[in-house]
Formats: C-alpha cells, structure tokens, sequence
C-alpha cells in the first residue's frame, strides 16, 4: 500500500476494484466503513454484487477481465471533463500528453461495449474520482490474476498520476496482500530479480555489495519465476525446496501441478501439516506453527511486525530458519550459524536497503513502516510523498485485451474464483479450527437464480463444472452476487479442487495466472456419492 | 379503494423529510400492523439496517407486530384502550375487559381525563364510561374563565369557525405574523423575550433567548420543531389548542421561523390525537394555500414549509433529544447535552424545539405586546398557564391561569372543588412528574418558585386530584409502573431505578425489596437521590418525586403498605 | 524559548488541581489523563460517548446536578470534583443497582476481554451487598447454538457496547435494542439467530461486554484447562492486514485469542478467523517428525539426522547431475521474515542462482 491503513478512513472517495475486502480484508474494510459513515463516497467495481457493492454511491458490475476498458474510458472522460490535476502532473509526472491522446478514443460508451456497464455509470464514477479531494484506490487480486494484470495496475496508477491523488493522507493506490507476509516474503529477497529490500540482481554493485556480505559471487541474471520452475519440473529443475504452500491447491491447473510435482528427482517440503503437497515429498519437515515461533512480519502496510512464541512448538517442530540453515550447513553452505530468529533478522537488516535503520529490539511496538533507510529514521507510512522512487511518475498507455479464454459455444460461461470470509486459502488452518464448518461447511458453486433455471439445476443440487483444463462436482447456491452468465467458486475445499479447471493463462511480466477468469460449462448432475460407512 | 404497495408507500415518502415515522405508519395503517417484510422494506426503502429498524420499531407501543385478528376489520389495529391514572379508577379496566375479545390492548394516559375513558381504533378516538356508552366526539372546549380573568392563549378560542382559516382570520389571526414580518428578525425577538414567554412545556427556558441563539448559530436550513407529543399523564392542554385553535399554533411557528431564519418546521404529534392530525392538516393546507406558508410569505424573503410528523406511542419522545432523533428515524433515546438543538437539532443544525402552548401565545404577544402578556401575571409573575385539570373534582378541564394563581382557587373556586361529602387527599404536580401535594402545600401557587418551595414542580401543567376514596399507595405504584413502562432504558439509575421502585411499591403480594420499614425508606431513597441525581433526562430525575412524596405526605400509608 | 501555539492549552481545576487540556477533550479524558481513575461501564475509548452507565458522573461547580464526564466537554474555568461523599455514595448505589439485575456477577476471564469490568467495580465500591433485590433483566439465547459467541443475556446490563461497535467500529449494524426500559433486550433482526443475520463472527461485541454477557465460546471450553492465563503479543496469521493479538495461554495450551486494542493496524479489531481460529495449532494432524520417503515409495517418520540428511544430499545431487539451476527454492508467505530470507540466501549462497520466488504469484 503507498498509504497506510489508519488513512482508510480518511478519503473522501474510495476506489474499490478487484477487492472483496469485507471478506478478504474483513478489519481494513472496518476502516472503509467508517469512512463511509463520515460521508465519504464509494465506486465498487466487481464482476460480483460483493458486500461492498451494497455500500457502494456507484456500482460497477464489470465483465471479468474487463479492468482495463473501464478505467481508459474513466480516464477519458476525466480529460474530457477537465478534471486533472495540472500542477501535480507537471511537477511529478512523465508522458502525460501522449496518455491523454491514448485515451481520446476510449469512450465510455466503447467500453459499456466490452464491459457490459452502461456508459453514463462509468461518467459518474470518472467524475466522482476525478472530483475527489483525497480519492484512494484500493485493490486485491482481481486486479492482478488476469493475464492483463500489469496493464491493469498501470492503468489504476494512470488514475491516480492524472488526478494527483498520491502522497498524501487518504489517497494512493494501495493494494491489500492476502497473506500475513506475503509482503515480507519480497521485502526479505524471496524473489527471482531482487535481493532482499528489493535490489535488482543484475546490478553488479549489488552483485558485489552481496558477494561482501555473503562471501560469494552470486549471477547477474534473474532466476525464473515459479510458475516458469514448475512448468520445467523434472527438465531445468530437479530439485525443489518448498516452505509452506499448498501448491497442489492453491496453484492454478492441479494436473499440471501435480505432474511437476512428481516429476521432481527431490523434493523437500517444509509444513505444519502434511499437505496435498506434502504428500508428494521426499522429505517432510515439522515447522513451527503461528503462536509457537518467535520472528518479523511485514503488513500490507509495510509495518514491521514482532511474530511471538506463546507456547512451545508441538513435538519436534522447529522454525522454518532452522530447518533451511540445518540442510545449508550439512551441505556444507557457509553464513547459517544462527542462534535466533533475531540473528537471522538482524542480519535482514544490514543488508537490506529498507530495512537498514531496523533492528530487532526497535520493531518491538510495531512502530516502523519500512523503507527504514537509516537508523534515527521516523519511518515512511506514505509512500511518494514528494517524489517517486524513479523520479516521475510515468504515464503507460495499456490496450485493452481480451481475457486468455473467451466463453463459446462449447464454453458459454465466465468462471471466477476468489477467497471466502470464513475460510482462508486452502483450510490447513481454518479448516482445522473449530467450529469454522458451522460457517461455511461445504464449497458451493454461486449462480445467478436465473441461470439455476436457465441451466436446468436446482439450488442445493449438484452440478458438473468442466473447463478446458478438466472437470469438479459441486453443489449450486442460487444467489444474486453473481451476474448471470458468470459462476463463482474459492479454491478452499480440497473435495472441491477449482484450480483443476483454472490456469487459461499468466500475465506474460509477471507470470501470475489468470485465475480471476476462464470458461466453463455447467451441468447438473448426480453428485458425489458420499463414501459408504465403515461398519 | 385500492390498496397502495409496498413501493407505491415508500416510493410517497422516501424523498420527504423526516420520512421514517410517516412510512412505518401507512404500513401500518394498511395492514393494521407491521410485518417482517413491510420492515424489510422500509429497511431498503430508506437504507436504515434491518436490525437498528426492527429494534427501533420495538420501541413504540403503537406499533402492532401482530396481525390482527380475523375479526377485525381489514388494516385496522386492534383497539387500545387508556389505563391512566384517571381512566383506570373510572371503567377503564372494565372496558378493556370488555373488548378483550377485540385483541384490545391497555395504552398509557391518552390525553382525555377532562372525559374519560378513551378507546383508539385506527384513526378514532372513541370516549365514555362503559363500553355501550363509547362514542366518537370532539374534545372538550376549555371553560372560559370565571370573573373574566384575562386569557392569552385561549382568548379567542372559543370563537366561532376558529380552527378554520377564514373564522380564524376573523378573530385577528395571523394579524401577529404581519406585524413580525414588517420588524426585523431580530425586533421580534426582542418582543418575545421582553415578555418573558418562557417554555411551557415544563423546562421554562426563555423563549426569546432560544430563538436568539438558533438565529445566530451557524448552519443552514434551521428548524422549528413544534413538540406536539403530549405524552405527559394528565396533560391534555395542547389537545385543546390543535384541535380548536390550530392557526394559532402553525401562526406562532411562522414567527418563530422569521425570527430565527428557520425554513422548515414539524410539528410532531402524539399518536393519541387521530382526529387532531386531520384538523392541523388542513390547517396547514389552508395556511399554505392563503399565503401564510411557502415561499416568499407574505412578500418577504421569508420561506417556511410545516410538516405534520406523528409519534408512535413513546412517552420519552416528548424529551426533545428524543424527540428529534425519533424524527430523524433513529432510536428514540435522549440526546446527551451540551450541544443543545439551538445549535445541534434536527439533523444537527440549528433547531427551535418549543410546545404547543408557548408558540401559540406568541401571535398574542405579537399583537397585544409584550408588556400586555407580561402583566397577565399574578404577584409578580409575567403571563399565563394552561393547566389541564382532572380526577376527582367537579369541573374537570383546561384553565388558562394567571401564572402566580393560588392552587387552592384553582380548585375550589374555578373547578368547584371535590364532589361532596369528599375532600382533596392529594394531586399531583406536572402530571406524574411533579409527584404529589397533599396537606399543606396545597396552599402553594401556581408558579415554579412557590411549586419548586415543597419538592415539586409545575412543569407542564397536569393536574390529578384525588379525594380521600383514593388508595394513595396503588395511585403511586400505577405512576411508578408508567416511568418503569416509558423508561427508555438507555441510563442504568432510570432502567433500573424505576423498576426497583415500582416493584416496591406494588402491593397484593407482588411487592419487593426489604419488610423493614426502616430498610425499606433506605433503598427507596438512596434510589430516588441517586435517580435525581444522575439520570440522564428528566424522566428518571422526576419519577422519583413519585416516592418522595408519598413518604412526606403519607409516612403512615407507607409503614402499611411495608408491613404487608 | 518560543511556544508553539498548540502547546498553549486551556486550563481548568481538577479536584482542587490547575489542569491544562486540549480544546475538544472531555472531562473524562482529562480526567483519566491525570489518573483519576473515574469508574465506567458503558464507556470504550473507540465508541462515540454514550453517557448511559452514568458511573463517571462528576461534580460541576455551578451545575444543578452531576455530569456526566464522558460527555461533557472540558471547558476553560471548569472547575471539576471527581470524587466526593455524595458522588461516591452514588456510584455505589448504581453498581448495588447493576448487580441486581443479573444472575451473576463474577464470570471467567476467559469469556472476553472486558469481561472482568463489572466485578473490579463491584470490589472497588464495595458494592456486593445484595440490596435492591428485585427481577433480573436481559434473558438468556440458549437457542442461539452457534460456536463462537455465547448470548448469556442473563449478564447483560444494557451498557450497548456491544451494538455500538458493531455499527461505530465493525460497521455491520448485526444487533441492535429491543424493547424498552427494563424490558431491553440485544436483538438481531426479528430476533434471530446470529447465523442469518448482519453478523459476521468478528467477535468484537464479545471483546468490548463489560460483563462477559457475551462470551468467546471457544476460550471459554478451556474454562476447566489448568492454569493461569498469560497473553502474549503477536500478529494474526491470516490475511496482510496483520492484526494484533494476545494468544491467552494456560500452560503449554493456547486458549483463546483475543484482538490488541493498541494494535495500530487492527484498534481492537478481529475478524471471525483472526478472533476464532486458532486452535489448528494443536490439531493431532500436526506434523511432530521429520518425514521420509522409505524404499517402499511411502512416507515414515523419521530422524532429524537422517532427514536433513536426506533433504541435503538430495540437493547436492541434483547438483552434481543436472547443474547449480536444477534447484528452486519457494518461500511462503505465512512464514516470517527469518524463513524468507534464510530460504533466499540458501539458494543464493547454495548456488549462486537466483532460483527462488515466493507464492504470490499464485
């Protein structure tokens, strides 16, 4: 996020897209909330009637893997309108003059074509933006699980350039990370092109700043993505070492997943549970669990956190540092003689760029939004205040693209997936606490009622729901949140694998899967005969 | 007659102001209650939560969740019968009874003691002793003064064709709202406070200095709420001045709006007075049409718009922060204070909120002048006061008395004292609120000062008589049961209070709380002084009056009822 | 030496005690800033004054009665009493009032966070005298079987805590009042359930009772597990909204959760997973051993010698076979900053390949 979340409630309008925050977010959408009850406005676009559409002035139900024609033609009608912020993109902006003659051509009645939103709703929420004092944009991964996710970000930051809504209290553009350190995962250099604090790998100074602290030259050029190691598996890549993902569930395309898997020589799985994924493994290590470990996590927010050990691991659990410098030290790996999770942090931070003026007794409050240049440094809570990391903000100039796949005859409906409020990922947790079932006991697929009809199944019945990439059972809810013509189901429930029928495509930068979209057709069917009781 | 739907109600009133009351009762008044899916509705129609509407609904008696019967006739409520203190010693219980197979329900003092007993039925009001005897009829009109004592509010209110625009006219009507609007604002203020009208609806703030404050106070549109939520047992004077007098009143708010650069008004009635709504608004109709409300009033740049809101059954919507926040279609509990609706009111801006009785004496003073209104007064004391004026006692009604009259003149000279053979045990003060006189300080007179001298309080000027037949004990534990009842439940010595005090005052062997009388006067004291002292508004700092007095005035009656 | 204006604030007395306060302040939070220690029940620094408890009533000079403080504004020459006979006598005499009305007072801790407000008051006042003796408000929701929050309305003293944070803090306006007076009731809409209603699980009303009227039902099952609750601060293990959170223990056992109501991300927030779903970390499917797969292609636990053993070799074989790029690291983003980062400098110093990415890509 370029804002931190205590700003959530101080926009006086409020961007939401791709975000179901109230179940994805539940406690940032409090804020939301609050700012709403103050007066603040809201446009909400989403494929689906989410829980924020209700509290929405402007609705805006796109057709999935539309983003990017509804946000050209809002930026156009923002030109058009004369809403800019001329002072703003002449102190801190590039390319602004090409971008405005890009989007002369995409009007909002263009893009009511393709995202089946009337025209004059799209004028409305341009205005509404393009009029707000502090307008702040929020998004999830329905922004960025499409093929076109760069374009779409880029086209959110058009917005916020244009309107001079950054750097300030209540604006920005501010994405909301779905895990609780999925932010420290990049910030600590778990990433193909960047060591930790995000330095580029290919620059030879910190090539050589690296080789200094660590004692070993280390290549130049990027690593591949994960998604390109799996597609290599058992090619390129003989050997895997996995920390606590449930690939097989939570990545697009199981079969594929699952065959990269096992085409792997050694695989090395590191878990609280033994997982789908775990199950594939040559070797499964115990980790610590949440409330056993003691160490640092990062926030959607860049705030630096203290994670504290409560109880004491289960049997012989250790922490995922351990286990990793336990198998470098047997291999005879230099630099893991660590005694503490705050021997491993402390090192982070020197030589982390954001992390420089951190250590582990100062983040003891949670005080510190990173980038923490240096020690004595307040923090920076907003990002690009006076100016950005590159200098100017540059204006791209996206097209809009179709999703990977588009419905047809033989695949006439929309499937999207998202994430639930009760459950969270693929249940290894959640579906391991109490009382969670009471909530939410089943997958189910939602389906306009219309099309419950339409298709010939029945609310609470089963259906078959079968994509180019293969087929899963699931029972149908008839409900209004979805649009008719497009179904919605979350990859939790592994009796329910949605991720058997997604994988249409990857966003060719960043490599991240179109999840959000691909197309199915739906059949009623039996169901799936529960397994007969032992007696 | 068609029957409206759901969308054609809501559809009529979700873009006027004040649009909760108003939807919830075509709802009701079509289906003779409220069900889940009317609230349902309404919940969407004015995107009020669900749960805060239904808490909210819960809050009025008026408001029926059940269906009625089959029996009765279609969109109709089933009836509700007064329980007051005056009805139930006079064949209310006997009625209720009598209609119980009507789905007939006990409702709080409705406002007819001068005539009792009153039976609501959808929009009428039905009154007699005996169910057979039961009919429709107009209220009573006030008896003039004996000996011509001077009037101001009811001064010409038994003219002929008053309550309608052209008798009213006759009479000098709406002559006051001429005579402000050729002055500046602030002149008018001036006049109203140079007479010393003050609040007559029992709190006696300075009318003039309220308006003075709401004239200067910042934000816009300003206010005039008319509270016309005479709620308080035994109060029924501003009964009489709706329905035979309502120009005067819709007059006295169109000066108050001039002088306090208010444009928009309501006046929110109680729901006991069907017939009332009907009469004011066609007056309203009437003053709109001929001028008197509108845009540009009587050529000035001056407009000004009533809009006639009715309660729903809820004594504490006559407190004003109830009162607004149950026009703005919240739950109705009193507003914390500081700020005061002079400068955070009806939807948080300046707001007047005044009676009945106060905005209809100002186009009198605006005609006659401050000084005349002054001198209405007795020793001293500038003005008159409406007392409504029942129980046990010969001619039962509102009297318009010189503020300052003594009590004992009020009741023997003007109304003719009690029935013979009987004399006067006790009456209350402010209709519940005051608690009771008996003995000595009846010799009071009729003005704060001298009420305030013996524990008491004018307020809004109810007065109960009870004769010596009267059961003092069962009188005071029906009162404290009516605060326990009306109780908002918002402040825990009020909630909690009330109900201690009335469970100690119930008798039959229903009573708790200790057998000691000693303890007993413990607890019901430190009750009522931490009540007086802490509650939130004046219902739980007056229902303790109710003990109070009893204990001073009937130390003998309370070692009984102890004892048993 | 220049002042800056905002230091230059206005001045009032506090019991005999020239105080400065910041234009905007309340009694009660000048009060409680100079430790006045003024008792409270329906009284959250996150909620809008309510001014019903009528606890932190004060003494006003030229006031007809005693304010309340938590709704009154500080002004420049208040002068202000915060405890004196009469005040204290009235206090008492509220919470004699309060604990009248409810079936119990004293409640484990484990019900909620507020949970103990009632019976500290009670102790602090001496208010346990059983005086005022009459019928119980609020009426218990037996029928209300969901896991998560336990409805005793029997404790309820109609403080409204609970619905004014779901709709001031949560902004889901799920429960509101009913009735009236002594008849109040907590409602959701026509009376139902939790589960069909505005509700989410976010457990904050639980958090904010003042009287564990409403109860964590999952903390509270490890009501008889022995021990004394110890809290300790640490982050949610959910989404990236990164809540705090004290972990109740009793011993080794984690039992209970409940939200940091200084946590700066979270202000005393949680939602149904954050709040309730915790005791996965107890689970008997938790892995306790180090696995490996035997000759007969099955997994069996294993030793830590012969496991990392294994795990090394395996790498140094792909190694030596197929080239330093064979292997791939993948970190996780439900792991800390410690395991991202010794996973990224395993490969790169392992290797000298930049050969790792984490799950956000998926």
């Amino acid at each position: 996020m370029s804002n931190p979340l205590a700003d959530m409630d101080k926009p006086d309008v409020i961007f939401c897209i791709g975000t179901n925050m109230t179940e994805c977010h539940p406690v940032a959408a409090t804020r939301l909330k609050q700012a709403l009850a103050r007066g603040a406005k809201m446009i909400v676009a989403d494929p689906r009637h989410i829980g924020l559409a209700d509290l929405a002035d402007v609705y805006l139900p796109i057709r999935v893997g539309s983003d990017v024609a509804l946000l050209l033609a809002m930026a156009h009608v923002i030109v058009r309108d004369g809403l800019v912020d001329p002072v703003f993109i002449a102190a801190r902006t590039t390319g602004s003059e090409a971008f405005f003659e890009h989007v002369g051509k995409f009007t909002p009645e263009w893009a009511q074509t393709i995202t089946e939103v009337p025209a004059a709703d799209i004028e409305r929420a341009a205005r509404i933006y393009g009029e707000a004092d502090r307008g702040a944009i929020y998004y999830t991964l329905g922004i960025t699980e499409h093929i076109c996710g760069v374009d779409n970000v880029q086209s959110l930051c058009n917005l916020m350039l244009m309107t001079g809504n950054v750097g300030r209290e209540g604006t920005g553009i501010n994405p909301m990370r779905g895990q609780n350190n999925i932010q420290g995962a990049g910030d600590c250099g778990a990433l193909p092109n960047n060591y930790p604090g995000f330095q580029p790998v290919t620059d030879p100074a910190n090539q050589a700043k690296f080789e200094k602290a660590w004692g070993r030259k280390i290549d130049l050029e990027n690593g591949i993505t994960k998604v390109t190691a799996l597609n290599l598996a058992g090619d390129r890549i003989r050997a895997m070492l996995i920390d606590g993902e449930n690939t097989l569930l939570s990545d697009p395309d199981r079969k594929h997943c699952e065959h990269a898997l096992r085409s792997l020589d050694h695989l090395v799985v590191m878990d609280i549970f033994m997982t789908d994924t775990a199950e594939l493994a040559d070797v499964v290590l115990p980790a610590t669990a949440w409330a056993e470990t003691d160490g640092v996590c990062a926030n959607t927010e860049r705030r630096v956190q203290r994670l504290r050990a409560a109880v004491p691991p289960a049997g012989e659990a250790k922490p995922d540092w351990w286990l990793i410098s336990a198998i470098a030290k047997r291999m005879g790996i230099k630099g893991f003689d660590y005694a503490s999770a705050k021997d491993v942090f402390n090192e982070l931070c020197e030589v982390s760029t954001i992390y420089h003026g951190l250590n582990w007794d100062l983040i003891e409050d949670g005080a510190y939004h990173w980038p923490v240049p240096e020690k004595g440094h307040a923090g920076t809570p907003i990002l690009h205040q006076d100016k950005f990391k590159n200098g100017r903000g540059v204006f791209m100039r996206p097209q809009y693209r179709d999703p990977a796949e588009t419905i047809s005859e033989q695949f006439p409906i929309w499937l999207t997936t998202g994430r639930r409020l009760e459950s969270y990922h693929t249940r290894t947790q959640t579906g391991r606490s109490e009382g969670m079932d009471y909530l939410l006991p089943e997958e189910t697929l939602e389906v306009h009622p219309a099309d419950v009809d339409a298709w010939g199944l029945t609310d609470g019945g089963w259906c078959k729901l079968t994509s180019p990439r293969g087929s899963v059972e699931v029972k149908v809810q008839a409900t209004n949140r979805s649009p008719k013509g497009t179904v919605f189901a979350s990859f939790s429930f592994s009796d329910v694998p949605i991720n058997a029928l997604t994988g249409s495509g990857y966003d060719p930068i960043t490599e991240t899967a179109e999840l959000k979209v691909c197309v199915v057709k739906v059949e009623p069917c039996e169901g799936i005969i529960s397994p007969a009781p032992v007696i | 007659m068609t029957v409206p739907t759901d969308k054609e109600l809501s559809e009529h009133w979700r873009n006027e102001p004040a649009p909760l009351l108003p939807l919830l009762h075509a709802f009701h008044d079509r289906d003779g209650y409220l069900s889940d899916e009317a609230i349902d509705h309404v919940s969407q129609a004015l995107k009020i939560p669900i749960a805060e509407l239904y808490g909210t609904v819960t809050f009025y008696h008026h408001l029926s969740r059940r269906e009625p019967g089959s029996h009765a006739p279609q969109g109709v409520a089933a009836p509700r019968v007064c329980m007051g203190p005056i009805c139930s010693l006079r064949g209310g219980p006997a009625i209720l009874e009598a209609l119980k197979s009507e789905g007939a329900t006990a409702m709080p003092c409705a406002g007819r003691c001068d005539e009792p007993v009153p039976v609501l039925r959808g929009a009428e009001v039905f009154v007699g002793m005996t169910p057979e005897s039961s009919q429709a009829r107009s209220s009573p009109m006030p008896p003039p003064n004996p000996d011509g004592v001077e009037e101001c509010v009811f001064a010409a209110i038994r003219e002929p064709g008053r309550a309608g625009i052209d008798g009213y006219r006759k009479t000098c009507g709406y002559e006051g709202l001429e005579r402000a609007v050729a002055v500046s604002p602030d002149d008018v203020t001036e006049i109203i406070s140079e007479s010393q009208l003050a609040g007559r609806g029992g709190a006696g703030f300075p009318t003039g200095r309220k308006w003075k404050a709401v004239a200067e106070a910042s934000g816009e549109p300003k206010t005039v709420v008319c509270n016309a939520d005479e709620g308080e047992p035994g109060c029924f004077k501003d009964r009489a001045i709706l329905d035979y007098d309502p120009h005067g009143l819709i007059e006295g708010m169109a000066i108050a709006a001039y002088a306090s650069g208010a444009t928009r008004g309501f006046i929110y009635l109680r729901y006991e007075y069907p017939e009332t709504m009907n009469i004011l608004e066609r007056a309203i109709g009437e003053a709109e049409a001929a001028g008197y409300l509108g845009e540009s009033i009587l050529g000035k740049d001056f407009d000004f718009r009533i809009y006639l809101r009715r309660g729903a059954g809820a004594y504490i919507c006559g407190e004003e922060g109830s009162l607004l926040n149950s026009l703005e279609g919240k739950h109705p509990f009193p507003r914390n204070r500081p700020p005061y609706p002079v400068t955070h009111g009806y939807e948080n801006l300046p707001t007047v909120v005044n009676n009945v009785e106060t905005l209809a004496s100002v186009p009198h003073i605006l005609r006659r002048g401050a000084e005349w209104y002054r001198g209405l007064g007795q020793n001293g004391h500038a003005g008159t006061k409406l007392i409504s004026l029942s129980g046990d006692i010969r001619r039962p009604g509102n009297y318009e008395v010189p503020i300052g009259l003594p009590l004992q003149t009020l009741l023997h000279d003007w109304a003719g004292g009690p029935s013979d053979g009987r004399s006067i045990r006790a009456v209350t003060m402010a209709g519940l609120s005051g608690g009771f006189l008996a003995g000595d300080d009846l010799d009071v007179t009729l003005d704060e000062p001298s009420i305030r001298s013996v524990g008491s309080m004018l307020g809004a000027g109810g007065i109960m008589v009870f004769d010596d037949s009267r059961d003092m004990i069962a009188v005071a534990h029906a009162a404290m049961e009516f605060f326990a009842e009306e109780s908002c439940g918002k402040c825990f010595p009020c909630r909690i209070g009330t109900q201690r005090l009335t469970e100690r005052l119930a008798g039959g062997g229903q009573g708790q709380g200790p057998t000691d009388l000693t303890e007993w006067i413990d607890e019901v004291t430190d009750i009522g002084q931490t009540m007086k002292a802490t509650s939130a508004c004046g219902l739980g700092m007056a229902a303790p009056l109710i003990t109070e007095s009893l204990m001073r005035c009937f130390p003998r009656l309370v070692a009984e009822h102890v004892k048993s | 030496m220049i002042m800056k204006s905002s230091t230059a604030v206005a001045k009032m007395t506090l019991d005999g005690e020239e105080v400065g306060f910041t234009p905007g302040e309340t009694v009660y939070e000048v009060a409680e800033r100079h430790r006045r220690e003024i008792p409270t029940l329906c009284y959250d620094p996150r909620l809008e004054p309510f001014g019903g408890c009528r606890l932190c009533v004060v003494e006003l000079e030229g006031a007809r009665a005693p304010v309340a403080s938590c709704t009154t504004k500080a002004e420049p020459g208040m002068v202000i009493r915060t405890r004196t006979d009469a005040i204290d006598a009235h206090r008492r005499t509220l919470l004699e009032l309060v604990a009248s009305e409810n079936r119990e007072n004293d409640v484990d801790p484990l019900r909620g966070y507020a949970s103990q407000e009632l019976a500290t008051l009670l102790d602090r006042y001496d208010a346990r005298t059983g005086r005022f003796a009459g019928s119980h408000s609020g009426r218990t929701r037996d029928d209300d079987d969901n896991p998560f929050i336990l409805r005793d309305y029997d404790l309820c003293i109609s403080c409204y805590r609970c619905v004014r944070v779901c709709a001031e803090q949560q902004g889901d306006y799920a429960i509101s009042i009913k009735n009236r007076g002594f008849a109040t009731e907590i409602t959701t809409e026509f009376s139902g359930l939790l589960r069909g209603s505005a509700c989410v699980f976010c457990g904050q009303c639980v958090q904010t009772c003042p009287t564990g009227a409403l109860a964590d039902r999952k903390a509270l099952a490890n009501a008889e597990v022995p021990g004394k609750i110890e809290k300790t601060r640490t982050i949610c293990p959910y989404c990236g909204v990164g809540c705090s959170v004290d972990v109740m223990t009793k011993g080794e056992r984690v039992v209970g959760v409940q939200p940091a109501m200084d946590g700066p991300a979270n202000e005393g927030a949680l939602c149904v997973k954050g709040q309730f779903a915790f005791d996965f970390v107890h689970h008997h499917e938790r892995l306790v051993k180090p696995w490996v797969r035997g000759e007969d292609g099955r997994l069996r636990e294993a030793s830590w010698d012969e496991a990392l053993d294994r795990a090394a070799q395996g790498f140094l074989k792909a190694v030596a076979e197929h080239g330093r790029y064979s292997v791939y690291g993948i970190a996780s983003g439900r792991a800390p900053h410690e395991a991202a980062y010794t996973m990224q400098k395993f490969i790169r110093m392992g290797f000298g390949t930049n050969q790792i990415d984490n799950c956000s890509r998926a």
